[in-house]
């Protein structure tokens, strides 16, 4: 309890930055949706359009002058975000105390290691939590001046779903590599190296029907905004994915940290 | 110059790394051009007949894939996601790495002045940089021509995008030093970096697809939009000026900073 206590105390600063961060996205966002809200010319423009054609660019569904197409615009940055966070939080965790030479200290406490891992996981879950409910906070309230109907309410929530599981992608891994590295330094920057080779992918897919295979791999095309805003539900067998990645991260995380020799 | 040879010898393999994961981007992404030509031609005619607002609307006015170079710079923006980072790393990490590390004071003992470690330092960084700039150029020309079909490329474009990689990355370098001077301690970079790039990237990505402009003339990715460059044949020279402005004023800034920084010291 005290480790946990501690961590979320040293991650506080970094979580209210990240905060700030979504806040001011949120708020220059919907500042600029503004303008396009009910504009009459757009609005006409689309009116006018032939209903097949609508259908096939899916301008149904990121039809913006709605603030539920804005939203389906929206939700891959906010995405990205809180992906980045998750894995600077999970990648320093476990690493920062070598690198702070404070190892030592930690492991001389009267816990097994496979605690102090648990503590630790435990605190920045907590931070991933508290950014994640902040920016379902600020989308909502953002939102009440646009007239929100039920779609937009269910399409907030099924993303938010959509964000947590990637969150927890990032944040295993990022604990994975802290524990198994033997290096602390590189556990930073593999996991901005893997992220971005994920962010690259996905976009990949989109240029290129030929690449689809690739979507496997990236965790930004596992939750199809298509789907949340039709369906409101992510695919199952993505989900499933994603829980097998971050059971198979945590545990080699915790079997790797038992056994791992330190560097001091 | 012993400051400046042991810097770049400690950048040697980043630098390396960098070059090459770009190149693979590069790589990849050209490779793909043929299979996305032929999906685009049917959607580029299409698209011309949409109202320009609707165009506006959807984020996809300035769009040209249909060309080998509006194909290049959707690549380029993930090139210049790169190399922001790069630059941001070398930048945090410029100065304020010998006080994580606990070597500043070894180092201020040294019979040289702080200007002058800056400027080492600085020149090292720049250095590095500056290969893999060249790198990637010879990199993207080597792709382009081999992956262009009969197609021309406009040469002028082209060039004035290669020759935006200097200035975008300046702007990290320079401002994620002064950053590393404005905080007290600095734990660990890769965080900062991302955060600062990523950051930026957003804020222009998200804010380009609607509305007026506002937050995003901060972003570089907004001074050397790629799109804008390949359609209007020149630089943003408003914008160019303000990244040029913040990164001259953040470079004599760190000078100042440095000059009277507190250094932290084991002892």
């Amino acid at each position: 309890m005290n480790i946990f206590l501690r961590e979320l105390r040293a991650n506080f600063k970094s979580l209210l930055i990240w905060c700030g961060i979504v806040i001011l996205f949120s708020v220059v966002g919907y500042s600029k949706f503004s303008a396009y809200y009910n504009n009459p010319e757009l609005l006409a423009v689309v009116d006018a359009m032939p209903e097949a054609m609508i259908k096939a660019f899916d301008m149904d569904s990121f039809n913006l002058t709605t603030v539920t197409g804005f939203y389906g615009i929206m939700i891959n940055y906010v995405a990205l975000m809180l992906s980045i966070a998750a894995a600077m939080w999970g990648s320093d965790v476990v690493a920062k105390e070598e690198r702070d030479r404070t190892v030592e200290f930690a492991l001389t406490l009267p816990v097994r290691r496979s605690r102090l891992i648990s503590a630790k996981l435990a605190a920045v879950f907590v931070n991933c939590m508290l950014l994640l409910f902040v920016s379902w906070a600020t989308i909502i309230v953002m939102a009440q001046n646009y007239a929100p109907d039920t779609q937009f309410y269910n399409f907030v929530s099924t993303s938010l779903w959509a964000f947590f599981f990637m969150q927890m992608i990032f944040l295993a891994l990022g604990i994975f590599l802290g524990a198994v590295l033997k290096q602390h330094k590189r556990a930073g920057s593999l996991a901005v190296s893997i992220l971005l080779a994920a962010y690259f992918a996905s976009i990949l897919t989109e240029v290129s029907d030929k690449v689809s295979f690739l979507r496997y791999f990236t965790p930004f095309k596992y939750f199809d905004a298509q789907l949340m805003l039709r369906e409101a539900r992510l695919e199952g067998g993505f989900a499933l994915l994603s829980l097998l990645i971050v059971a198979v991260a945590l545990a080699g995380a915790y079997i790797a940290y038992s056994k791992r020799d330190l560097y001091i | 110059m012993n400051i400046f040879k042991y810097e770049f010898k400690t950048k040697l393999k980043s630098m390396i790394t960098w070059s090459l994961s770009i190149y693979a981007v590069i790589l990849i992404f050209m490779s793909l051009y043929q299979n996305f030509a032929e999906q685009t031609s049917l959607m580029a005619e299409m698209m011309a007949s949409f109202p320009r607002e609707l165009l506006i609307a959807f984020g996809m006015e300035d769009m040209d894939w249909s060309t080998i170079l509006g194909f290049y710079g959707l690549a380029f923006v993930f090139v210049q996601i790169c190399l922001g980072i790069q630059a941001a790393n070398y930048g945090f990490g410029l100065v304020s790495l010998e006080e994580t590390e606990w070597t500043a004071d070894f180092l201020l003992s040294r019979p040289v002045s702080r200007r002058q470690i800056m400027t080492s330092k600085l020149l090292a960084a720049v250095t590095a940089l500056g290969l893999t700039e060249i790198f990637i150029w010879i990199a993207s020309l080597v792709y382009l021509i081999i992956f262009r079909g009969d197609e021309l490329i406009p040469l002028e474009p082209m060039l004035l995008l290669l020759f935006s990689l200097p200035l975008f990355q300046l702007f990290f370098l320079t401002v994620g030093m002064l950053v590393s001077l404005l905080v007290k301690r600095v734990r660990s970079v890769t965080p900062l970096s991302m955060g600062l790039v990523f950051g930026l990237y957003t804020l222009n990505a998200f804010g380009d697809m609607i509305g007026e402009d506002s937050f995003e003339i901060l972003s570089p990715f907004q001074h050397f939009e790629p799109s804008y460059i390949v359609k209007y044949n020149s630089w943003n020279m408003p914008q160019v000026t303000i990244g040029l402005v913040i990164s001259l004023l953040a470079l004599a800034a760190s000078y100042w900073l440095y000059g009277r920084r507190n250094i932290a010291s084991a002892v």
